[in-house]
């Protein structure tokens, strides 16, 4: 059971926890941008990758660390995201920052009607529905061709520095990304962070672990699971607004293994846990290039050298889940009040 | 002459320590009924000695087998059935499916007497034998332990574990189930261990009661006696 | 007209082999409480096992045959290697709201691993895959009919496989003591059952039922690492359709989305394939959770 005391010290602990999350967020972010400086153009677009999947495994953070609930469509909502935000920006010339305003709206909105189903639904049930819709995007796509591109999408990006910025210093194209995505990734984090420690976070994981005892206690659990829906849907739509700037939004862009992979980041991290995603979405983006330094030395075909981070990275994921559940952040949390 | 001998037996349920040093005899072909108010721990030993539970330390033994922690299949062919509370039986299986699945592990060495305890148990219950083809679910909750009884029965076994029989279910049908296991015992040596809520029935048909609070045992003798203590009755039966 | 009876027999061939893939779901959900989404996979893997006999000279029956039984194999290695391990694990706080899909995702990642092992193995190009009858539409003295042989096969294969399994279930000691088993493990096991055992066996036989899907449908789809991924989710909606807890309801829904794919292809568009098995999985969800033949009881996530 969950008994819910209200008292000054709450709301000034709250106070001390924003404060705290803001310092962290803002050290992160600072640590992230001085690190730009010493990646050569590749990694820093990686760097900048791990960012905008960042945010979707958050959103996945959200869903299921905070309410126990499980999807294999995070992908779909970022492509509601990006394409939110890339049908404006292409067809109403609005900036990327719009974009990103519209992607939050629009994907929280279909997080609102997924919401609403899903509250009825649970476990593999949930989980193969949204697998269905993630794989049942592209005919979407199709259905809206002049809106959405068809089969091959809208065409954005994250345009070039504006001048001041470009007068002060040369930033090259992969830097601008990572300059770019890091306000919005720790907009992110720092909205996440606190949601999870405050009221809302902590009624949702309430609903998480004793549901009759949530209820009892006052608590909507359906009107709760589709809050977190929404939450989680939007700032998935946040993260694929980003990762369309990469050049292209369409089918080809969000299909089913980006679910997956975002799924793969949140276990191998530690399901539940912020800094988890952020060490999750670590391992996926530069798992593959390792794998890749690591084999240039041997002698392997290049069928082999295809399929193998695919397969380290399944393996990863079973022997997560199998040796230990809670991933490389381990079980830090929550216990019952 | 085998009997069930029960020796410092601890268990746990969660946190609580639901079996704190039981310690006890049931002697071969005779009915041993363990009495006492609810959470005494009377599921928490049937569940142990079937091995549903496991027993944090002592030892359960079985004419002259250690049982102790065996796995529930094991213990099934050791010759030991448990009916577990609340007529467990498969609602969407027939009366004849629900029978047969207690023999089925018997019926690879000797098919033809699982057909004859088949029959036997259907002459001990004539209202099953009536209802054959009927879904478990729609029998009545008397039928339905009658069915969970068999069920166990049909394993030919020399030690049977009844937990709360008469639960939820008419005093005249309780006389009835009860009377039927007291014949089964008195004419083929079955030893019963029979947990009971209901301590005056139970009491008036066993040879040997135990009675069980807080997890200890705390009064051991022959019913007849126990029956007639009002002390003890009061104290921990609360009439 | 006769466009019309080729979509419905078409669909109706196609729905026995969603109706099979549904039912290996079901049997494992039911024997192990675990839904399989590895299970096309593990069916794409075998189905690369037979191809490789088949295009090595060996004939298409024998081939067939080791499918079926690596299939069960496989299964049956899935539920000893992993997933018991899995299910013996303790769970600490911070898992006990992933309990339930723990094996959900570890299905997952067992799906990526055949993936990823059928292109280290084989590659990834698109390869055919044959029939073992002639499956181009018979012929007669005015025309086509509108159906082939291969229809016929796949239609008469499935039926049998079907019937048998019922009988297995329904006429059997062993049959009875998986359903009991599936039903209410504790009273299996004191009845003397011994229940990991028809855990096992549930795996094996889903495997198998999987397996035999795979040499149906890889013939229309040809065989690569990801052929087979359209067909898990089908099979899926399928199982949902016609209730997760009845093998009936898999057969059923099978044959609903088999008909009703080949409808909205043939008179629709095959675009909109996956919004109509989208919409389908989201109403039967809103409208009646438990699928068609379900049961009333509360699901368990």
């Amino acid at each position: 059971m969950v008994f819910w005391v209200e008292s000054r010290c709450a709301v000034d602990k709250s106070k001390k926890i924003w404060r705290k999350n803001l310092i962290k967020t803002l050290t992160l972010g600072l640590f992230l941008f001085l690190l730009s400086f010493t990646f050569d153009a590749y990694n820093q677009g990686q760097l900048a990758l791990v960012l905008m999947l960042f945010i979707g495994v958050l959103s996945l953070t959200v869903l299921t660390g905070a309410s126990g609930q499980i999807s294999l469509g995070q992908g779909a909502l970022m492509a509601v995201g990006g394409y939110a935000s890339a049908s404006l920006i292409t067809n109403m010339g609005a900036s990327i920052w719009v974009g990103f305003l519209v992607a939050i709206f629009t994907a929280g909105l279909f997080g609102l009607i997924l919401g609403t189903a899903a509250a009825r639904v649970s476990g593999p049930y949930l989980a193969g529905t949204t697998l269905v819709i993630a794989l049942a995007l592209p005919s979407v796509a199709n259905r809206f061709e002049s809106l959405l591109g068809g089969n091959v999408g809208l065409i954005v990006d994250f345009g070039s520095p504006p001048i001041w910025i470009s007068n002060l210093i040369e930033v090259g194209y992969e830097q601008w990304q990572l300059w770019v995505a890091l306000p919005v990734a720790l907009t992110a984090l720092f909205f996440t962070s606190n949601l999870m420690a405050a009221r809302a976070g902590r009624s949702w994981q309430a609903v998480r672990d004793d549901e009759i005892g949530a209820a009892v206690s006052g608590i909507s659990v359906a009107r709760t699971k589709v809050v977190v829906f929404v939450v989680s849907s939007a700032i998935a739509g946040l993260g694929g607004a980003l990762y369309g700037l990469r050049g292209l939004v369409g089918p080809s862009v969000y299909p089913v293994s980006l679910s997956l992979t975002l799924l793969t980041a949140a276990i191998l991290g530690g399901v539940g846990s912020i800094a988890g995603a952020f060490i999750g979405t670590l391992i996926v983006v530069f798992l593959p290039d390792l794998i890749d330094w690591v084999i240039s030395g041997m002698a392997l075909s290049e069928q082999i050298s295809n399929y193998l981070p695919a397969l380290l990275t399944g393996v990863l994921l079973l022997a997560t889940i199998i040796i230990n559940p809670a991933g490389v952040m381990g079980a830090h949390h929550h216990r019952k009040h | 002459m085998s009997a069930l001998i029960v020796n410092d037996l601890v268990t746990n349920y969660g946190h609580v320590r639901a079996l704190d040093g039981v310690s006890f005899v049931a002697n071969s072909g005779e009915i041993t009924t363990v009495i006492g108010a609810n959470g005494a721990g009377k599921s928490t030993l049937l569940r142990t000695i079937s091995g549903l539970e496991k027993a944090k330390s002592g030892t359960i033994s079985w004419g002259d087998v250690d049982i102790t922690n065996l796995a529930p299949e094991e213990i099934v062919r050791s010759g030991v059935a448990h009916v577990p509370e609340g007529h467990a039986v498969i609602p969407t299986f027939s009366v004849l499916e629900n029978i047969e699945m207690g023999a089925l592990f018997r019926r690879r060495e000797n098919s033809s007497d699982v057909k004859v305890a088949i029959s036997e148990v259907l002459d001990l219950f004539p209202r099953l034998a009536e209802r054959v083809k009927q879904s478990a679910g729609s029998l009545s909750g008397g039928e339905r332990q009658m069915l969970a009884i068999s069920r166990a029965l049909v394993s030919r076994p020399q030690l049977l574990l009844l937990d709360e029989p008469s639960l939820g279910l008419a005093p005249l049908v309780v006389e009835q189930i009860i009377q039927s296991i007291n014949q089964l015992c008195r004419s083929t040596g079955l030893t019963v261990l029979l947990v009971e809520q209901n301590a005056n029935t139970a009491l008036a048909v066993a040879d040997h009661g135990v009675l069980l609070a807080l997890g200890k045992v705390v009064s051991d003798q022959p019913a007849a006696t126990m029956r007639a203590d009002s002390a003890l009755r009061t104290a921990y039966l609360g009439y | 007209m006769n466009t019309f009876i080729s979509t419905l027999i078409t669909g109706t061939a196609n729905g026995a082999i969603f109706a099979l893939a549904a039912l290996g779901l079901v049997i494992v959900w039911r024997g192990a409480g675990v839904v399989n989404f590895a299970q096309m996979g593990q069916a794409m893997f075998t189905t690369y096992i037979a191809s490789n006999l088949i295009t090595s000279g060996n004939s298409y029956w024998l081939a067939f045959i080791v499918a079926l039984i690596s299939g069960s194999l496989l299964g049956m290695v899935i539920d000893l290697l992993i997933m018991r391990p899995l299910a013996h694990k303790k769970s600490s706080s911070a898992t006990k709201t992933l309990a339930a899909t723990i094996p959900v995702i570890a299905s997952l990642g067992i799906l990526t691993i055949l993936q990823a092992l059928a292109g280290v193995f084989w590659a990834g190009e698109e390869r055919g895959f044959p029939t073992p009858v002639n499956s181009f539409y018979f012929k007669n003295g005015a025309g086509t009919l509108p159906f082939s042989a291969f229809n016929l096969f796949v239609i008469g294969v499935v039926l049998t496989v079907l019937l048998g399994l019922s009988y297995f279930f329904t006429q059997t000691g062993v049959g009875l003591g998986m359903r009991a088993a599936a039903l209410n493990p504790e009273v299996a096991r004191l009845s003397g059952i011994k229940v990991s055992r028809m855990r096992t066996l549930s795996w094996a036989i889903s495997g198998a039922a999987g397996s035999l899907a795979g040499l149906l449908i890889t013939p229309s789809t040809n065989l690569s690492p990801n052929s087979l991924d359209l067909i898990l989710i089908v099979a899926f909606t399928a199982a949902v359709v016609g209730g997760l807890d009845s093998p009936l309801g898999a057969v059923i829904g099978g044959l609903i989305l088999g008909i009703g794919i080949s409808l909205v292809t043939t008179y629709g568009s095959p675009e909109n394939v996956f919004l109509a098995i989208l919409f389908l999985l989201l109403a039967v969800q809103l409208i009646r959770p438990n699928g068609i033949l379900g049961g009333k009881q509360v699901r368990r996530g």
